[in-house]
């Protein structure tokens, strides 16, 4: 019976192995992007299609300053790193100063409809019946000492309204200027040139990342030592985060695995109690991992992190178990393991309960946390029930008499009735500091500080906005309409409100498909504008002082003669710009976007919007930090919940008076956690909560082996728990040391709260004397 | 006198099509660009005293402290499609270090002013262009490059134009011709040439496309004397 069961174990075992391997001579990858984790948004296909494509055009978007004092040496080296680029194939879509054919296609698109555009400023002077000075800046062009003098361009368009209103078009990068080829600014002696392009990949895939960091080195080491180079894109984020991962993951792992490795060695003085825990980790790592690719098809990379953490405290049960050793009453493996299996099987169930209750959650990346973890916790389990008694040559360790004594004092805290007063004060303080923490408590879902970027690139990046004018916020605005016009129509009405905000701080600029096309019904207007207040009053007086021979002949402004149109344009593909604004609308509609450069306040922005029918303010920052929020708060949620359904699966053991004594080692330890952590300045995050669910389980754990400690178990059940907690502490608790805020928020938490629930958990000794 | 389309933005045509042919679009910048610091290093080199030197061509020397120069001028720009070439007239003030103020008086006035800070124009009190200098690099290494001939070096100009260099001091003429091939987008000047004695007095631009422009200076005077504080203000404009 007991044999067959491992013989099945280990088939099942071997099946998830060779299941695993097909996946990894497949390629296996795991997803890396944030987008993966958001819940679905059902009825808002559209906006979600929409907001994917310009979040992932703009992740793909790389630019580069190359500075020197020289301008042609700036020059030199920007053409020479493009190149450097392009011929690696590491970029793609380098953005150029348009040339002369470029131009002269611009001109050819917009020449016939030369009738009905108007730059704003013009516009705005037209509709104040100001059409004089038009006439006045058309002679001054003409007779001053710069200017537009073109007798054809004259003859077509006397009051040169069509150069004022290509001269406004709405191109980005509004510091830039275009010097003889290539995008320029000059600053304090300076000579940056842009280099702008798309990464030929993802950038949040590991070998896309690998390659293009390598070539963009490469290339950088030939340009010499004193050219200057500012980079931004999320390339190179990305790229600085899984450095700054190896290295804590490095040094972190390596003291974690060195001290845990050490600790089992020497309380243990064998090597069986090590590796038969390690297998018993494996085994539920290959199990879990194995049974979600092929549930999911494919894992979350923060799935498959939090997952293995979640697993790791199959060691715990080992631990358990190897304690039973130290009694030294010369018992078999399997009379050993009936001693600990309630404990055990006990621990298992709640934790199990823990994790199953992520399942709730409508979040994605919590359903494969919580199918990876219960299948690998489960499977760790059986390993250790099924496996570890054959394995185990099971010889007492007498050794460990003082180890015991020390671990039991702790009993002692909880149990001398002399030391009453002192546990008195224990409990005044920890409910004084919980008060006095859960005051201070403030939660922090920013995406950015979460991810704790590299420094250096954060300063490039403010370096490049204040050359550039670009802001890299990759907020937008999303138009969707029934057709293009009416998109554009509404478009004209969101640009009213942003002119009046641009230029005063709030915002620099924006780039929106109407700024390129007017709509219909504004070329319409426009040329009736002209037509009142320029063609009819002032026509033949302005051509007189001109002096032109032939009659000039201007465009018509009829009602019905034809207006340029988006798709027209689109078609003619003199202005590309127009394909990353007009997006691939969903059934029935059009969608567009409104590109944003240079937000100072991001409310005043937002707010244009308000009352515009179907513009929308996206901000993915936010949406980010509002999805950590939402897993935060439901993370909180399930934590409550699960421990409530802890309770009755105790109660079937202890009874419900027994229930809750086990329950109130990790309970307190819950409530207290993110108050002490408070106590020190330290916000609550997604990951706090994410550490919680892993308190809670571990120190269910604790208490149930506590409250199983009786008879020979409770000299020993005290050092298995020390033990465990000691792990734990090593490889959780260090994490409280990494520089990313997000590792560090969920190692500190790990590190309050093991500590509270080891110190608590001899309160679940009361549960059977409660019984 | 100098054509440059009113914005740094390239793509402003400055050429309708005709009769099928496609716009040529930007074709006023790069030649507005050239001849804007043109203007300013030419006439700058009037406020260098020309001195006979060994070579004999070209204006040398340099005045010092807060030295103005004033004249008038004549503008006759040649343009296809227009019968008599369209001519203005008017006057200058040039102050080394501070600016220059380029005023058409005839037939329509516009006032231009240019300094380190950028440039702007106006007519009758309404402004009708301005451009910072940020957002003219080329205007700068142009400007660096003519500076760098007035002071006798010549190698730089050499490399974007041939220089010919004739005459004596008493009557110098320069002819400078693009390297590269004209292109209406690029480099829209088929030659220039300047000439002058003591002062520069006539400067002739060859276009692309048979259009010219020539400028005559006369009545040039140097003063010591600085600008008045009108012109300071207008100067002072600029940087506004």
């Amino acid at each position: 019976m007991r044999r067959s069961a491992a013989a099945i174990l280990l088939l099942l075992v071997a099946l998830a192995a060779g299941y695993l391997g097909l996946r990894v001579a497949h390629g296996l990858s795991f997803r890396t992007d944030l987008l993966a984790l958001l819940p679905e948004m059902p009825g808002d296909a559209a906006l979600q299609r929409a907001h994917d494509t310009v979040t992932h055009a703009l992740g793909q978007r790389i630019m580069i300053l190359v500075g020197h004092p020289d301008r042609d040496r700036a020059r030199a080296a920007a053409v020479r790193l493009t190149a450097a680029l392009l011929d690696q194939g590491l970029i793609a879509g380098v953005d150029s100063v348009p040339d002369g054919d470029r131009l002269r296609r611009i001109g050819a698109l917009y020449y016939p409809y030369r009738g009905g555009l108007l730059a704003d400023a013009d516009r705005q002077s037209l509709l104040h019946g100001q059409g004089a000075g038009l006439a006045a800046r058309a002679l001054s062009q003409v007779f001053g000492l710069v200017g537009m003098a073109d007798a054809r361009l004259l003859h077509g368009d006397p009051f040169l309204l069509m150069p004022a209103f290509l001269s406004k078009l709405p191109v980005p990068l509004s510091r830039l200027t275009p010097d003889d080829g290539l995008l320029t600014v000059r600053d304090d002696g300076m000579t940056w040139v842009l280099v702008s392009a798309r990464l030929n990949g993802e950038p949040f895939a590991l070998d896309v990342q690998k390659r293009f960091i390598g070539g963009f080195q490469r290339a950088m080491a030939d340009l010499g030592a004193d050219v200057r180079v500012l980079k931004l894109g999320a390339v190179f984020f990305a790229d600085a985060g899984a450095r700054q991962a190896m290295a804590e993951t490095s040094q972190l792992g390596t003291a974690a695995t060195v001290g845990s490795v050490l600790l089992v060695l020497v309380v243990f003085r064998r090597l069986a109690p090590l590796w038969q825990s390690l297998m018993s980790i494996a085994t539920g790592i290959l199990c879990g991992l194995s049974f979600s690719l092929w549930w999911f098809g494919a894992l979350h990379v923060v799935s498959l992190l939090f997952g293995m953490s979640l697993i790791g405290i199959a060691v715990d049960y080992s631990l358990y178990y190897f304690t039973d050793l130290f009694i030294c009453d010369g018992a078999a493996p399997p009379r050993r393991l009936r001693r600990v299996m309630p404990g055990l099987a006990l621990g298992v169930l709640t934790t199990l309960v823990g994790y199953g209750a992520l399942l709730l959650a409508p979040f994605p990346g919590l359903h494969q946390i919580a199918v990876f973890s219960a299948v690998g916790l489960s499977a760790a389990f059986a390993s250790v029930v099924l496996w570890v008694p054959f394995l185990d040559r099971g010889q007492d360790l007498p050794h460990g008499r003082p180890l015991v004594a020390t671990a039991t004092a702790v009993w002692g805290f909880w149990e001398r009735p002399d030391v009453r007063p002192l546990r008195l004060i224990l409990a005044a303080a920890l409910v004084l500091a919980g008060i006095v923490g859960g005051l201070r408590l403030t939660v922090d879902d920013d995406v950015r500080r979460l991810q704790s970027p590299d420094a250096g690139l954060l300063a490039d990046q403010h370096r490049i906005q204040a050359l550039t004018g670009i802001s890299w916020s990759g907020q937008f605005f999303l138009v969707q309409a029934a057709d293009d016009e009416t998109a554009l129509e509404r478009e004209e009405a969101l640009a009213g409100r942003l002119a009046g905000l641009a230029g005063s701080g709030v915002l620099a600029g924006f780039q929106a498909p109407a700024g390129f096309i007017p709509s219909a019904a504004r070329q319409r207007e426009s040329r009736r504008l002209i037509h009142d207040g320029l063609l009819e009053p002032l026509l033949a007086a302005h051509v007189a002082r001109l002096g032109l021979s032939v009659p000039p002949q201007p465009p018509p402004t009829g009602d019905d003669a034809p207006v340029l149109t988006l798709s027209a344009a689109l078609a003619d593909g003199a202005l590309p710009v127009l394909e990353n604004l007009v997006l691939k609308g969903g059934p029935g509609g059009v969608t567009h976007a409104v590109r944003l450069d240079g937000i100072g306040d991001v409310q005043v922005v937002r707010a244009a919007a308000a009352g515009l029918e179907g513009v929308r303010f996206i901000d993915p920052t936010a949406d980010f930090s509002r999805l950590f929020g939402a897993y935060r708060d439901r993370a909180v949620g399930l934590l409550a919940v699960s421990a409530i359904l802890m309770v009755p699966l105790l109660a079937v053991r202890y009874r419900w008076r027994g229930a809750l004594a086990v329950m109130a080692p990790p309970v307190a330890a819950l409530l207290l956690t993110p108050a002490l952590a408070a106590l020190v300045g330290e916000p609550f995050t997604f990951f706090s909560a994410m550490a919680l669910i892993l308190v809670l389980s571990i120190g269910v754990d604790y208490a149930i082996f506590c409250a199983e400690a009786r008879g020979p178990r409770k000299s020993v059940t005290l050092l298995a728990v020390c033990l465990a907690s000691l792990t734990t502490l090593l490889s959780f608790g260090l994490l409280a040391f990494s520089q990313v805020f997000a590792v560090h928020t969920f190692g500190l938490t790990m590190l309050i709260g093991i500590s509270l629930s080891v110190l608590l958990a001899p309160i679940g000794g009361l549960a059977w004397r409660a019984r | 006198m100098l054509r440059l389309i009113s914005s740094s933005l390239e793509i402003a045509p400055s050429r309708p099509p005709s009769d099928g042919g496609r716009p040529h679009p930007r074709a006023g910048l790069r030649a507005g660009m050239i001849l804007v610091v043109l203007m300013v290093a030419v006439v700058t080199a009037q406020a260098h005293l020309v001195r006979a030197d060994a070579v004999g061509t070209g204006p040398t020397g340099a005045i010092t402290g807060s030295s103005t120069l004033r004249g008038k001028f004549v503008q006759e720009r040649r343009l296809q499609g227009f019968q008599a070439p369209l001519r203005s007239e008017g006057r200058f003030m040039l102050a080394p270090g501070r600016g220059l103020i380029w005023q058409t008086l005839t037939p329509f006035a516009v006032t231009t002013v240019i300094t380190a800070a950028g440039l702007v124009q106006d007519s009758d009190g309404a402004e009708t262009m301005r451009l910072p200098a940020a957002r003219l690099p080329f205007l700068a290494k142009l400007y660096d490059m003519l500076g760098g001939a007035l002071a006798g070096d010549w190698q730089a100009l050499g490399r974007e134009f041939t220089v010919v260099r004739s005459g004596d001091a008493a009557a110098w003429q320069v002819d400078l011709q693009p390297r590269t091939p004209p292109d209406a987008a690029s480099m829209p000047i088929r030659a220039i040439r300047i000439a002058g004695g003591r002062f520069v007095e006539q400067v002739d631009l060859m276009k692309e496309g048979g259009d010219s422009d020539s400028l005559r200076f006369t009545g040039q005077t140097l003063s010591t004397a600085p600008p008045d504080a009108a012109e300071i203000a207008q100067l002072a404009g600029v940087g506004r």
